[in-house]
């Protein structure tokens, strides 16, 4: 049973009820017989005027029950009889007392009046009738809505709603990435949009009002679409459309499929809201594999290293064969060990979870800590170090600034080509102070600047070997967090040249304590 | 520097929840000449401490029971010299080690001879709080003495005039050789309390003593270390 037939909301609520008007207008005339029979037993006794209150049953029975029209024929029938069976000259239509006239024009009155109030109750009840039946169609829609979780669910269930409630095809299509329509689900199916309900639904889209037959604005397709209701703007449009009728929604049709609009638009706002949280749930769950990583590779990857490389460094050569293999052995132990500390460091800044503890730092002294750590490693290559002795104090993290130069210094080792590293602090040219690790290899490929800072980037078409990239971009993202900025260029006489450059707003004055 | 018997009788309580890095400890320690014992946990480490009364614990800070943090205290409360193991960039857990009283500390992966020298420092810095033998006097690196009795510095024979800060600082160091002293404890003791965060008078204080004592150094090889964001240590081994 479709919408329209069973809450009266359709344009012809008397075509079903033909048979119950008949069957009224028959109950009519036998009332008003009844009446008349009635009348004629009592004439012996009664007079004339008690008579004609008897026709009264009849006239209210078909005012009241059958409408106005009834109601007036029902009048004018029992005029007719009382007219015919009672008033004098009997047996005739002529009326001989002008005051059984007055009595005629009252049966008439009360009919007109009586069929006018009752057929004003009869539409407020219906009215009632329908808003209920209207209320309990959306509070069963909201409910199956609630069950909806996911967005092409909740359109396939409007479609299926809307054309089972209104007996009308519909399209559902929603905004794309551009913003243009696109066809989500139809009933009957149908694969897209042809021009013209594209345009039309287009249109619906971009203004947010129902364009069609019998909508706010007429266009050239043969279906109604409106809007789904969102707070930015409608979220989709739906369109309706019934080959059958002139219109696809009539009287109050289209105030309801609002309704239902409005109802799916919150629906989706909710579904909008679920999928955020479950996205948020991902991102966290997210962060709590990389926290467990950090805590995996801290604890389960050093403990043994810290065991292999402390082993070895106790192992004393019995042979100059094994002198070599045991440096070989360490030299790779501490290799893999700074690219566990890489690797730490590299969640830590991935998740945001690297400590900011800025101080006064001298660069000499920082300097001389990363050498000291990367002693073993560094002095084969042999390092020149021309760090000037009264450079300003700069404000930096201790532990990050350690870590990049460590890195850098690494980094100019393993590039170099096994020669000389120079360390060199000076100003820069923008009024800071910088702090350069060079090396004698074959440089920075000439465009690369920037990209060999870049995550696990290893420079085709150069001979750089080894590492991991890691290291790099570890020292962009440390110095980064510190304020710092990081280049990467070519010596004039060969090689790179890595610099940190400190602006010079955390550049600090050396003070001279009392 | 590592002969066996260097370790005299002394104790050596190793608090580490992995065997493997116990077992190497183990062997270098004994090897030195340390009477070696072991704990897995904090609860067996207190348990340890008291049974066997050990003049050194070289605590690891990740025990599985309990933050090595909270047994730290009591350990040195009962007269135990700790030196903490701890991962290198593990800085604030090292400076909250040794504010707690912690000797020294050793960075994993550690070099045996590392953890060797560091005990010695700490089980020399433990005489000398109990005023045993120890303290010394006069104290040498390269070619300079500080003689703390006399509140004197000479380089090659020769008196240096430093300033009193200056002086004060490289006493202070002087009166822990070897051994790290946090920024905030040289601090606190030089420029008096509420000044544990002014590291920049540290800097420059250093900057002065290396610019008197060892202007003649190679570059890089100045005694005086810094261990970044932790604290300041006098290497008498360099020179």
């Amino acid at each position: 049973m479709t919408l329209a037939h069973a809450h009266s909301i359709a344009p012809a609520p008397g075509a079903d009820q033909g048979g119950g008007l008949a069957a009224g207008l028959l109950a009519m005339v036998a009332l008003v017989g009844l009446a008349t029979l009635l009348g004629l037993t009592l004439l012996a006794r009664g007079d004339l005027a008690d008579i004609g209150l008897l026709y009264l049953v009849p006239v209210m029975f078909a005012a009241i029950r059958l409408g106005l029209r009834p109601g007036l024929a029902a009048g004018a029938l029992s005029s007719l009889s009382y007219n015919y069976f009672f008033i004098p000259p009997r047996f005739t239509l002529a009326v001989a007392d002008p005051s059984h006239l007055i009595t005629l024009v009252i049966l008439l009155g009360v009919a007109l009046v009586g069929s006018q109030m009752a057929a004003r109750l009869r539409q407020q009840a219906m009215l009632a009738q329908a808003q209920a039946g209207r209320d309990a169609l959306l509070a069963g829609f909201a409910g199956r809505l609630m069950g909806v979780t996911r967005r092409d669910a909740l359109w396939a269930m409007l479609a299926q709603e809307v054309a089972r409630l209104f007996g009308v095809r519909v399209l559902v299509a929603v905004p794309d990435a551009q913003g243009v329509v696109e066809l989500v689900t139809a009933r009957p199916a149908q694969d897209r949009l042809d021009l013209l309900e594209a345009a039309a639904a287009q249109w619906c889209l971009d203004s947010g009002r129902s364009a069609g037959p019998g909508g706010q604005v007429p266009t050239a397709s043969e279906w109604l679409f409106m809007p789904v209701p969102g707070t930015q703007g409608p979220l989709a449009v739906v369109g309706v459309g019934n080959p059958d009728a002139d219109l696809p929604l009539h009287g109050a049709q289209a105030p309801l499929l609002e309704s239902l609009l409005a109802q799916a638009g919150l629906a989706l706002a909710r579904i909008t809201l679920e999928e955020e949280k479950l996205a948020l749930g991902r991102v966290q769950e997210r962060e709590r594999l990389r926290s467990a990583l950090l805590s995996s590779i801290g604890h389960d990857l050093r403990t043994p290293l810290t065991t292999v490389l402390g082993t070895l460094r106790a192992l004393r050569p019995l042979s100059p064969a094994q002198t070599v293999a045991l440096a070989s052995a360490r030299s790779e132990a501490e290799r893999l060990d700074r690219f566990v500390a890489n690797l730490i460091e590299m969640v830590r800044l991935e998740i945001g979870a690297v400590q900011r503890e800025p101080e006064a730092v001298d660069l000499a002294e920082a300097c001389d800590a990363a050498l000291d750590h990367l002693a073993p490693a560094v002095s084969a290559a042999g390092v020149e170090r021309a760090v000037p002795e009264d450079l300003p104090l700069v404000l930096a993290d201790p532990r990050l600034l350690h870590h990049c130069l460590i890195n850098l210094i690494d980094n100019a080792a393993r590039h170099g080509g096994g020669r000389g590293i120079r360390v060199e602090a000076g100003a820069d040219a923008q009024g800071g102070v910088e702090l350069a690790v060079c090396d004698r290899g074959p440089g920075v490929p000439a465009g690369e600047e920037e990209r060999i800072f870049g995550m696990f980037t290893r420079l085709e078409g150069s001979d750089r070997q080894g590492g991991t990239g890691l290291g790099l971009a570890i020292v962009k993202g440390f110095a980064e967090a510190m304020g710092l900025r990081v280049t990467a260029a070519n010596r004039p006489d060969g090689g790179a040249r890595f610099a940190l450059h400190v602006p010079p707003a955390l550049i600090r004055p050396v003070v001279v304590p009392a | 520097m590592s002969g066996p018997g260097e370790g005299g009788s002394a104790g050596v309580l190793l608090i580490d929840d992995d065997p493997a890095i116990r077992a190497l400890l183990r062997q270098t320690l004994s090897h030195a000449g340390y009477g070696v014992s072991e704990a897995g946990s904090a609860a067996q480490a207190l348990a340890e401490r008291a049974a066997r009364a050990p003049d050194l614990a070289l605590l690891d800070l990740g025990l599985p029971d309990r933050d090595g943090l909270e047994i730290l205290p009591q350990l040195v409360a009962a007269g135990v010299a700790v030196v903490v193991l701890s991962a290198r960039d593990a800085t604030a857990e090292k400076v909250a080690a040794l504010d707690l009283g912690a000797s020294d500390y050793v960075t994993k992966p550690f070099d045996p001879e590392e953890i060797l020298a560091r005990v010695r420092t700490a089980l020399r810095h433990r005489a000398r709080l109990a005023g045993g033998p120890g303290g010394q006097a006069v104290l040498r690196f390269a070619d300079v003495e500080i003689d703390l009795a006399a509140r004197q510095v000479r380089k090659g024979g020769a008196e240096v005039h430093l300033a009193p800060k200056e002086y004060a600082f490289l006493a202070e160091l002087a009166g822990n050789p070897g051994r790290v002293v946090t920024h905030a404890q040289l601090l606190r003791t030089i420029w008096g309390p509420g000044h544990e965060t002014d590291v920049e008078y540290l800097r420059v204080a250093a900057r002065g003593i290396r610019r008197k004592l060892e202007s003649d150094r190679p570059p890089g090889q100045s005694a005086l270390r810094n261990e970044p964001g932790i604290g300041y240590r006098l290497d008498l081994t360099r020179g």
